[in-house]
């Protein structure tokens, strides 16, 4: 999976935008959108968000928790905790960047909510690292990691996999030849 | 000294607040028990600067650009101002400080303290401390002698000291206070404060009264009382110059007093009472700026400085006093509509000032003519009788300190009048507003030292792009529609009021037009409908204008307009109808219509306006219904259909969370229910930016008891009903309708009807259940009969059944109507929402048009209701009332409710079954071979009819609408009767003995006769036509070899049409026999 599929997930996500122009409620495979009023928050898929915004179309309504204060409250607690704490959303990450990407006219502070996301990225990416090294050092079967995102377990999977992979050989490599030494010490 | 009141801010949380303005006087700096100190640039400042200091402050206090506060935890802190830096922490104490203060130069500190003590600290150098000891309980407040000799200090021990500060030794001690173990115990936080530059007074506030302190001799020289504080006096704060000293007490009334004259030259009341802890002069003495323990701020503006004027200013008043006084009370020109909601406030605290009030206030107050104190209008009511008298004695005494008192009125109050304002926009005082926000756009004005511009921005950009127009003529009123913007503006010295018109829908190039208003005349209101534009002006004149600039009419408004909308061709105006009182507003409306038929349809009724509010929006919906809002929160429709009158269906404030949260409203929707509106959180009005979303709101009756189920649905009933009232006036005054919605809307109230019924039938109230029948189209009344039958309530059945043919007869024709001895007539109202306005439409048209003899249902009377049903073929053969016949009845109708019962639950289903539609001509050669179909087997009968119960369901609601409904539709379901067949009979004869009579009074003649038969023949008609109509199955061959006159189609397809009475009676036949 590469992050352009994980990214095509997000544009699921629902979002609310406030549209320029009326239409009736339109019938999609995926369920019912509308009916678009002018000046009316409405709330719509992220790829019809950003679609329209660029038409020009609508006004992008930023999600509630892309807020400066709420994000620097998610970063401090992500700091202090040693595990990942609950993010704001499921797809954070790449919301952030279509949105502040395409709409950065509608959301105040876009700056600032791209730099608290970017921080909290690092510190969960950090802490991910950190924990595959020690369990990679602890040599453990398994381990459990709680609260993470598909596109966070998407950086680091074909890494993590491959490496392990190239463990297990040098390991069953290694265990015969241990063994010998351990016999020629005899 | 006239000074103006501004709107108090939001500034801390509850609790103990303190303010302070900084040395030049550009900053006010205020702190609270947020722990914050904010820094505001003025009163208007939206994003003050905020400095955490602790947990709490207690105090701040501000010179040289050190900030110092009193913080919860011990400690006194000094910041960097206006930075907001830590620059250190001046001193500790055990427990927390209470007040701190500045000396004149600002190098020491003094603060007082909960443990007792009062520590004196230099600035420079923290560690050079002085310690006072003495008081035996928390030290409430401190003040600097400015000569840096002495130190006052208050305490919660009742001692006010002041001491020697080099000696650190008491020099002498009061006892003037109440005694009380902590400072938020205590009564008053006792803020002292020294007369600055001479330093001859120290001021001391006790219990309602300042008590003057000279310097040295420490005599107490003279007292500053006033009656109408009866609340203690919390702070007092010198003027700058020393000749001002303010006064803020605990019901929040705010007093100026001139030392010397020992005058109250101003008084304020807090504009919501709260208990006013913190007050300081502006460096130039023309504002002071008052804090509450609330959180909030504010300010007094337009304070003159030298006593001089003041004096001046009493003098002269005192000549012209009464005249003033009278203008002051009837023409109550108002501020800002903020200020008038201070002034409604103020009338709940009429209580903490008592109506009297001496010669020397009262000659203060007459110059203040901006001054909404209730005090001041309280006296200003007094006998004026007297008047000349009380003014004579102002004079002889000017500062009589016990001077007899006048007589006083203490009648209700007069209310300031509303000021004119738009609705949809925000005060016209912010440099960036709204100078509308309606449901085609928003209008933002901006007014600031870069700019005076307007931006016009439309929701749906189809309609126009964006506009930018610079505001070279200061526009301050706005409207906008789908066709142009209205701008206007006031007059100047030099220049007329405006109006400016960009017609951007104009299709010839000249899209602007503008005309001058003459001299002496301003606008005070302008609203847009389609094709024309309206001006409220100040000479009480309303000037229609074409949207293309042509002057239209032109008239004369009974009061001073407070606003107008306009909708289509309908213009709704809100003006003064007189003075309300004690805190009402009282407002009269008008309603005018410009179109074909041009009439004022509400002639300037009072509007039913909440009690001590005023008026905040007025509208119409998106659908046409006029709506208002007022400052309570509360939406009101028109219902048009109870004679005009205002319904509330909605409050905003139910929907807030927070006590000063409001919802600002921009549009309302009858259909989807909705009100559209801005959430403010602490405040009335969005600001401009952050841009504002849209919040939707549902509406709610305010129905009794709507947390039960009965209440929830009668709720739900009575709104479906008030909302759809629109349909009707749409139809009639000939625009479109949207059908589908409004048959929907009949259908969910029928739903809910039932739903009711089957409620009120399981708490065994069945006289409720008849009244919630009454209310329902005849159909769904066979449904409740079905029900209460199936749940074995037989009276109620029994008692629906005559309630269905009563509902059948009130369709049928008028010739019933005019005979109403013949039946028991339960209940007229029940034809509100489907019968009369069908009976009124049809009129006599049937007739006139030569209608077939047709089989049909006559109205039996109650009586002979067995009779008549035996006669009915669907009944069993006989009509002998065997159990087993009821049984047999009842399960063979038993399928049919079910269904039906499921197309009435779900409108989904319902609109999906094959019917015809609502307004098209049904064709004939469908309805024919229903009927053939019918006719041939008795099996194949259920199943059209349950195909056409539905259809009639959907039938019926056009029906309720006369000219939405063609009239041949209406005729074709119209049953036929025995006097009708009567009539068929005989027109010929009535002709022959009348030739030249018109149709109608054929038929009037032929009712004439008709009466006159013996009761017997005509039963003998009505039988015929309803044994022709019951029997339709096994009589139709016979009725064709009668040979009707008429074709046999035209027949076939009206008895088709009547196949739901027929339907009806041959159920209630069932029921009949049961009862036996």
């Amino acid at each position: 999976m590469d992050p352009s599929e994980v990214e095509f997930l997000a544009e699921k996500e629902v979002v609310k935008i406030i549209p320029n122009f009326s239409l009736d409620k339109i019938y999609l495979i995926g369920g019912d959108l509308g009916p678009f009023n002018p000046g009316m928050p409405v709330e719509v898929p992220v790829w019809l968000a950003l679609n329209l915004k660029q038409r020009q179309k609508c006004r992008i309504v930023q999600p509630e928790w892309m807020d400066v204060d709420k994000l620097e409250e998610i970063r401090d607690l992500e700091r202090k905790e040693e595990t990942f704490t609950p993010v704001p959303s499921p797809y954070y990450m790449e919301l952030t960047k279509l949105l502040l990407n395409h709409a950065s006219d509608n959301i105040p502070k876009a700056d600032e909510i791209r730099t608290l996301v970017k921080d909290i990225w690092d510190t969960r990416i950090a802490k991910l690292r950190l924990s595959a090294d020690s369990f990679i050092s602890q040599q453990e079967a398994h381990a459990k990691l709680d609260n993470l995102t598909l596109m966070e377990i998407n950086t680091t999977r074909s890494f993590l996999l491959n490496s392990l992979n190239c463990m297990y050989k040098l390991r069953s490599n290694l265990q015969p030849g241990s063994s010998r030494g351990k016999s020629q010490d005899y | 000294m006239p000074c103006e009141r501004k709107p108090m801010r939001y500034g801390h949380s509850e609790g103990q607040t303190d303010v302070c303005f900084d040395d030049t006087g550009n900053f006010i700096v205020t702190c609270g028990s947020d722990g914050d100190v904010r820094i505001w640039e003025s009163l208007d400042d939206d994003d003050p600067k905020s400095i955490s200091v602790g947990e709490k402050a207690y105090s701040c206090a501000l010179k040289n650009g050190k900030l110092v506060t009193a913080a919860a935890n011990n400690t006194v802190q000094m910041h960097t101002f206006p930075e907001g830096e830590p620059d250190g922490i001046l001193t500790r104490f055990t427990t927390n400080a209470t007040h701190v203060a500045y000396n004149s130069s600002g190098s020491r500190v003094a603060a007082g303290s909960s443990d007792f003590m009062v520590k004196v600290v230099e600035v420079s150098d923290s560690s050079q401390q002085k310690t006072l000891r003495g008081h035996n309980a928390p030290v409430l407040s401190v003040t600097f002698d400015p000569k840096d000799e002495f130190l006052a200090s208050a305490s919660c021990d009742g001692s006010v000291v002041v001491w020697k500060i080099e000696e650190q030794t008491q020099v002498i001690s009061w006892p003037l206070l109440q005694k009380s173990n902590d400072v938020t115990n205590s009564k008053s936080l006792c803020r002292l404060a020294w007369q600055p530059r001479v330093a001859k007074l120290l001021a001391v506030p006790v219990e309602t009264t300042v008590q003057l302190y000279q310097r040295d001799s420490w005599a107490l020289v003279s007292t500053l009382s006033d009656d109408l504080g009866t609340q203690p006096i919390n702070v007092v704060a010198w003027s700058p110059c020393g000749k001002f000293l303010a006064t803020g007490s605990i019901g929040g009334l705010l007093t100026v007093w001139d030392v010397e004259g020992k005058l109250c030259v101003d008084r304020q009341k807090h504009e919501k009472g709260y208990t006013v802890c913190g007050l300081a002069w502006h460096p130039s003495g023309t504002q002071i700026a008052y804090t509450d323990t609330e959180g909030c701020l504010g300010l007094l503006d337009g304070l003159s400085s030298s006593s001089s004027s003041s004096t001046m200013a009493i003098k002269s008043t005192k000549v012209t006093g009464s005249s003033n006084l009278l203008r002051e009370i009837f023409i109550l020109e108002s501020g800002s509509p903020a200020k008038n909601l201070v002034a409604l406030d103020d009338e709940d605290d009429d209580d903490l000032v008592p109506a009297t009030g001496r010669a020397r206030n009262r000659s203060a107050f007459l110059d203040d003519e901006n001054s909404l104190d209730p005090g001041s209008l309280k006296l200003g009511l007094d006998k004026l009788g007297n008047y000349e008298d009380d003014a004579g004695s102002a004079i002889v005494l000017p500062a009589a300190s016990a001077a007899p008192l006048h007589p006083v009125y203490e009648g209700p109050m007069p209310t300031p009048h509303q000021k004119a304002f738009q609705p949809g926009s925000t005060p016209a005082h912010l440099m960036h507003r709204f100078m509308m926000w309606n449901s085609v756009g928003i209008v933002r004005g901006y007014n600031d030292e870069r700019d005076n511009a307007v931006d016009v921005e439309f929701h749906d950009t189809a309609i126009h792009h964006a506009m930018h127009l610079t505001n070279s003529l200061g526009h301050t009123l706005a409207d906008l529609s789908h066709e142009a913007v209205l701008l206007a503006c006031p007059s100047t010295d030099e220049l007329a009021s405006k109006l400016q018109c960009l017609h951007f829908s104009s299709w010839d190039t000249n899209k602007e037009w503008m005309v001058d208003l003459p001299k002496g005349e301003d606008v005070r209101a302008v609203c847009l409908g389609q094709g024309w534009a309206a001006a409220a002006t100040s000479a009480l004149m309303l000037r229609l204008f074409s949207i293309g600039g042509v002057q239209r009419e032109l008239f004369s408004l009974p009061g001073p307009v407070v606003c107008m909308a306009g909708y289509g061709e309908q213009l709704l105006i809100v003006y003064h109808r007189g003075t309300g009182f004690d805190g009402d507003q009282a407002l009269g409306v008008q309603l005018l219509l410009f179109g074909r038929n041009r009439q004022q349809v509400i002639q300037g009724e009072p509007l039913p306006i909440s009690r001590r509010s005023h008026l905040s929006w007025l509208g119409f919906t998106a659908e046409g219904t006029p709506c208002f809002i007022d400052s309570e929160g509360v939406v009101r429709l028109l219902n048009r259909s109870l004679g005009n009158t205002w319904t509330p269906v909605c409050n905003t404030r139910d929907h807030c969370k927070g006590k000063s949260d409001h919802y600002w409203v921009v549009g309302v929707h009858e259909n989807p229910q909705q009100l559209r509106c801005i959430p403010c959180k602490g405040s009335r009005y969005p600001p401009t930016l952050p841009r504002p979303a849209v919040a939707v709101l549902p509406f709610k009756l305010p129905l009794c008891q709507t947390t039960t189920e009965k209440g929830q649905m009668e709720e739900q009933y009575w709104r479906s009903v008030l909302l759809q009232n629109h349909f009707g006036f749409l139809s009639s005054s000939g625009y479109e309708i949207d059908e589908e919605a409004q048959s929907r809307a009949q259908k969910e109230q029928q739903e809910l009807l039932m739903k009711m019924f089957a409620l009120s039938c399981k708490l065994e109230r069945e006289f409720r259940c008849v009244e919630l029948a009454e209310l329902m189209t005849q159909n769904v009344v066979t449904l409740a009969i079905r029900y209460a039958s199936r749940s074995r309530r037989m009276a109620l059945a029994q008692r629906l059944s005559e309630l269905a043919l009563e509902k059948a007869n009130q369709l049928q024709g008028p010739e019933e109507e005019e005979e109403p001895l013949q039946y028991t007539r339960r209940n007229t109202g029940s034809s509100v929402f489907n019968k009369d306005c069908v009976d009124l439409s049809i009129g006599l048209n049937p007739f006139a048009k030569g209608s077939p003899a047709s089989p049909d249902k006559p109205s039996p009377k109650p009586g002979e209701f067995h009779s008549v049903s035996g006669g009915t073929g669907r009944s069993s053969a006989g009509g002998q009332p065997r159990a087993t016949n009821v049984l047999d009845s009842m399960t063979s109708s038993s399928r049919k409710p079910t269904v039906l019962l499921g197309s009435s639950v779900s409108a989904g289903k319902l609109s999906k079954t094959p019917v015809l539609k609502p307004l098209a001509p049904r064709p004939k050669s469908k309805t024919q071979s229903t009927l053939l179909n019918m006719s041939a087997s008795k099996a194949a009968n259920k199943k059209p009819a349950e195909e056409r119960e539905p259809a009639v369901d959907r039938l019926k609601p056009t029906e309720a609408l006369p000219p939405a409904s063609p009239a041949d539709n209406v005729e074709n379901t119209k049953p036929k009767t025995g006097f009708q067949l009567w009539l068929e009979e005989n027109r010929k004869s009535i002709l022959a003995d009348n030739p030249d009579l018109e149709e109608t009074d054929v038929i009037k003649e032929a009712m004439g006769r008709f009466r006159n038969l013996s009761a017997g023949d005509r039963l003998s008609w009505t039988e015929r036509a309803k044994g022709d109509e019951g029997d339709l199955k096994k009589r139709k061959r016979a009725e064709e070899s009668q040979g009707d006159d008429n074709g046999q189609n035209h027949s076939d397809e009206n008895s088709a049409k009547k196949k739901k009475p027929l339907d009806t009676s041959a159920k209630l036949s069932a029921f009949a026999f049961s009862k036996n």
